[in-house]
């Protein structure tokens, strides 16, 4: 009787924080914001908690002197390298904690993610601007899971943490490596999640297109091997995904790894696998001029048709062999 | 008196043959970097390289080393000079007006060359290989559909190009460029790339530094906002409207840092009505959000400009 007891409470331990979690109001900073001992802006600093940081828990509101003052629960990173967080508690200005209370509050958030993507991509803008708009989105997914902004939200915080990464992956010298193995890969584990919670959905879409960089080689060093592999990777995501606006650059870009094996047979005289490759290349292109006729991919399909069809070079084998 | 009418007439008959020289050849461009050969074939004497978009007029055709070959006369823009050429070069890289679907080719190689540019790592010069295939075929290929977007592209590349050419002071930086943005305007009124192009011509309006007064903001909202007043339908209203909406933002932080108080009010009345106009108009894409997001910091009194100061933040 007593272990049925323990294990009664146990359980109720384990659960009980889930549903106290929903009434909890959480949310994140729209700004940087400092964090005091009291609410008094004269008072001990604590921390700077930057744009998008995670605000678990609010756990008082006050008023002084006609300023309202949230008591709030703040995740900030220590050690950037090792990953490590502490949870901080402080008082900061109530105006710069967007939570689930707050009306429109995920769209405000998805604004301010939005502005901090603006600004890293602009010459000069804000210092980690990135960082804050990949917060920032992750917040909203995370908050505000039935906004119909949660989608597009993980999607761009993913994103935007693969192209981090896959720039850095890239400054390393294992980025050359020929087997993808044999380098770093840029963490899958957000682009799996999009897939996951929004199946089905634009965003899964571009999430498994960007899954694709993983196994690219890092330099094809001549070897037909590789962009056979990748054009077959290419195709196989434009089949699986036609509706995706990434379908079209998927199909273009299998036709132009065969225009490049095309070039690489002729150097090693294989006349008959290069003239299997550029029919392969021209009915890869002629598919992407048809099914895709608006925007770029037309053009640039029709481009690679002409190229291919005139025996024009649009890839230099001996050059990549480094001839 | 009549040596005089025969030497009008014979310069007149020079002037006219030049012109036909213009109008009767086949006008061409070529869409891979070529090298021009004193005559047909590969083993003679090399003159000049071509790069993609150069313009040229096709003078005669021949068959060499089992391929065609076309004898041209080039125009090299290598810069500050333009030089004349005439040579031979291999047919198969040369789009002339008669190639079927030339302008789709030559607009395909221009799309891949502006992507080249943007790679890291791309090919040297792609940005101006771009540039010349986009101008080349609003030239070649004046009734495609795609010249308008053609030509638009190369003056904003030039345009581009012209902002980051930071030789030249601010003030004459973009004469050159100014001319092929009017010429957009001129020549495709009331399209999606005349508005485009009026938008980037905004930026000689802008003052390169506010140094903290109102006169500056409060001037590039009134241009941004006339901008979305007069082409609403355009892509790029929301942004100016925006634009104009966190100037007057601004300015609030402003007149309130210099306890001018009321007319701090009265732009955070103005900021928050176009902010509210951008949520209603444009509900699509991310202009919403940042309105909404403007809005709830005007609304909470958030400052905007001496934050965005202190981060070095330009919008």
């Amino acid at each position: 009787m007593k272990l049925r007891m323990l294990a009664v409470l146990l359980a109720a331990s384990l659960f009980s924080p889930r549903l106290p979690a929903q009434e909890k109001e959480q949310g994140t900073v729209i700004d940087e914001v400092t964090m005091y001992v009291s609410p008094d802006a004269t008072s001990q600093k604590l921390a700077r908690a930057t744009r998008g940081r995670n605000v678990p828990l609010v756990m008082d509101r006050t008023t002084i002197s006609k300023q309202a003052w949230a008591h709030v629960l703040i995740v900030v990173d220590v050690d950037l390298e090792r990953e490590t967080e502490r949870q901080i508690t402080g008082w900061v200005p109530s105006k710069m904690v967007i939570t689930t209370a707050t009306p429109n509050g995920a769209e405000i958030i998805f604004g301010e993610a939005a502005d901090s993507e603006s600004q890293a991509q602009q010459r000069g803008g804000r210092k980690h601007a990135a960082e804050d708009a990949m917060r920032l989105y992750y917040r909203i997914y995370e908050y505000f899971p039935n906004s119909p902004l949660a989608g597009e939200a993980l999607w761009r915080a993913a994103d935007i943490r693969w192209q981090l990464e896959k720039s850095d992956v890239r400054m390393r010298p294992s980025s050359r490596e020929m087997d993808p193995n044999m380098r770093d890969s840029m963490d899958d584990q957000n682009m799996k999640l999009v897939i996951k919670k929004f199946s089905h959905s634009k965003w899964a879409d571009l999430a498994s297109f960007d899954l694709i960089d993983n196994k690219l080689c890092g330099s094809w060093k001549g070897e037909t091997k590789c962009p056979d592999k990748e054009a077959e990777l290419y195709e196989k995501y434009a089949r699986e995904h036609p509706q995706s606006p990434k379908a079209a650059e998927a199909l273009y870009n299998a036709a132009w790894r065969m225009g490049a094996l095309v070039e690489m047979y002729k150097t090693q005289h294989e006349q008959d696998k290069a003239e299997k490759a550029r029919r392969r290349g021209v009915e890869l292109a002629q598919e992407v001029a048809s099914k895709y006729p608006e925007g770029d991919w037309k053009p640039r399909a029709t481009e690679l048709m002409y190229a291919l069809q005139q025996g024009i070079s649009t890839y230099d084998a001996d050059q990549a062999r480094g001839k | 008196m009549v040596n005089l009418w025969k030497q009008a007439g014979i310069t007149l008959l020079i002037l006219s043959a030049a012109g036909c020289f213009a109008a009767d050849k086949e006008h061409a461009t070529v869409i891979r970097e070529a090298t021009l050969y004193v005559s047909p074939g590969a083993n003679s004497t090399t003159i000049a390289q071509a790069e993609r978009g150069s313009g040229m007029v096709v003078l005669e055709r021949t068959d060499a080393d089992n391929q065609p070959w076309l004898k041209v006369f080039v125009t090299l823009e290598q810069a500050p000079q333009t030089r004349e050429v005439t040579g031979w070069l291999p047919g198969k890289s040369v789009i002339t007006t008669s190639t079927p679907n030339g302008d789709q080719v030559v607009y395909g190689q221009a799309v891949d060359s502006e992507h080249q540019a943007e790679e890291r790592g791309g090919r040297k010069g792609a940005a101006q290989d771009a540039l010349r295939l986009y101008s080349r075929m609003a030239e070649l290929f004046p009734g495609s559909s795609l010249a308008p977007e053609s030509a638009w592209r190369a003056a904003d590349i030039r345009w581009q190009l012209a902002r980051n050419d930071f030789g030249k002071p601010l003030e004459t930086r973009f004469a050159t460029a100014e001319k092929y943005i009017q010429d957009v305007i001129a020549k495709f009124p009331q399209s999606r790339q005349a508005d485009l192009a009026a938008y980037d011509l905004l930026e000689t309006k802008l003052c390169p530094d506010w140094n903290g007064l109102t006169d500056c903001p409060l001037k590039e909202s009134a241009i941004y906002e006339q901008y979305a007043r007069e082409h609403p339908q355009s892509t790029k209203a929301p942004e100016a409207l925006f634009k104009a909406a966190w100037r007057q933002a601004a300015v609030t932080d402003i007149y309130r840092i210099n306890n001018n108080l009321d007319k701090s009010e009265a732009a955070r009345r103005k900021a928050m009505a176009l902010a509210q106009e951008i949520a209603t108009k444009y509900p699509d894409a991310d202009w919403k959000p940042r309105a909404s997001d403007l809005i709830y910091k005007l609304d909470q009194r958030i400052p905007v400009f001496s934050a965005a100061v202190d981060a070095g933040e330009t919008k």
